[in-house]
């Protein structure tokens, strides 16, 4: 049986972001502020920065989204888009872009997106995610850490 | 002389065109290995979770498949659980990976990578 549901404590901001990943009507911004060059919240690692480089199209950035399911109670969702939101951050290594909303960021604070490579599985994935609790041995469904 | 007796038998594993053509590309980089190895390990939420390696060589008790000119092994504890089981090559800009449907599958993860019988 897999965990469907999401603690009441974010239960509400999780149900606005159910609709983010479809991005319809965003405008494609990009100021100064957004385009944060702080890499202290979000790293991207080499593997990640030479397969962005290799698939996104012009002005594409990876986008990660953090949503309620998985068997550990959360996970992990990519994506290419094109658009950024108002309430979006970016973050740019070498040329390459990866943008989270800011409850995706909450989760994500710390962590370090990384493209792994394996016979059966080449994927992008989430590694040393300090908020992350133990989660599947997947990499693609966490649980939170409690204080 | 004797009549052969003919056993039937099933081939435990079918791949699809696509899992054919990526085995032939990881084959083309890897002159030195004979085939790729399909085993099955104890992880994951669900119990189980299949592994892929490069097989040099085969062993005592693995199951060959040859299909289209591709060498796939199973590994001994991965033929009971393999048996009919349909094995694709998923690809994408964002993930790329080799999937098996198996109708022995009882219940699976998320994301798929781990099974319980």
């Amino acid at each position: 049986h897999r965990s469907r549901q999401l603690t009441s404590v974010s239960s509400h901001s999780w149900s606005s972001q159910s609709s983010l990943p479809v991005c319809g009507g965003r405008r494609l911004l990009k100021t100064e502020a957004q385009t944060a060059n702080i890499t202290d919240e979000l790293r991207l690692s080499d593997s990640c920065v030479k397969r962005l480089k290799k698939i996104s199209e012009k002005d594409e950035l990876l986008r990660v989204v953090v949503e309620g399911g998985g068997c550990s109670g959360f996970q992990y969702k990519f994506e290419l888009d094109k658009n950024i939101g108002e309430d979006d951050r970016v973050f740019t290594k070498d040329g390459v872009g990866v943008a989270v909303d800011k409850e995706s960021l909450d989760f994500l604070k710390g962590s370090t997106i990384d493209y792994h490579e394996e016979l059966i599985r080449s994927a992008f994935r989430i590694i040393n995610n300090p908020n992350a609790d133990h989660g599947c041995s997947c990499g693609a469904s966490f649980s939170l850490k409690l204080d | 002389a004797t009549r052969r007796r003919l056993i039937p038998q099933r081939v435990a594993l079918v791949l699809t065109q696509a899992a054919v053509k990526k085995v032939r590309t990881l084959m083309d980089g890897r002159p030195d290995m004979i085939g790729i190895k399909v085993g099955v390990r104890t992880r994951g939420c669900n119990g189980l979770s299949y592994t892929i390696e490069y097989a040099k060589e085969k062993s005592k008790q693995d199951e060959v498949v040859v299909q289209d000119g591709v060498t796939v092994l199973i590994d001994k504890k991965a033929q009971l659980t393999l048996l009919g089981t349909e094995m694709d090559y998923q690809e994408s800009k964002l993930a790329s990976e080799f999937v098996f449907h198996n109708p022995n599958i009882k219940g699976t993860c998320g994301c798929g990578e781990s099974f319980s019988l």
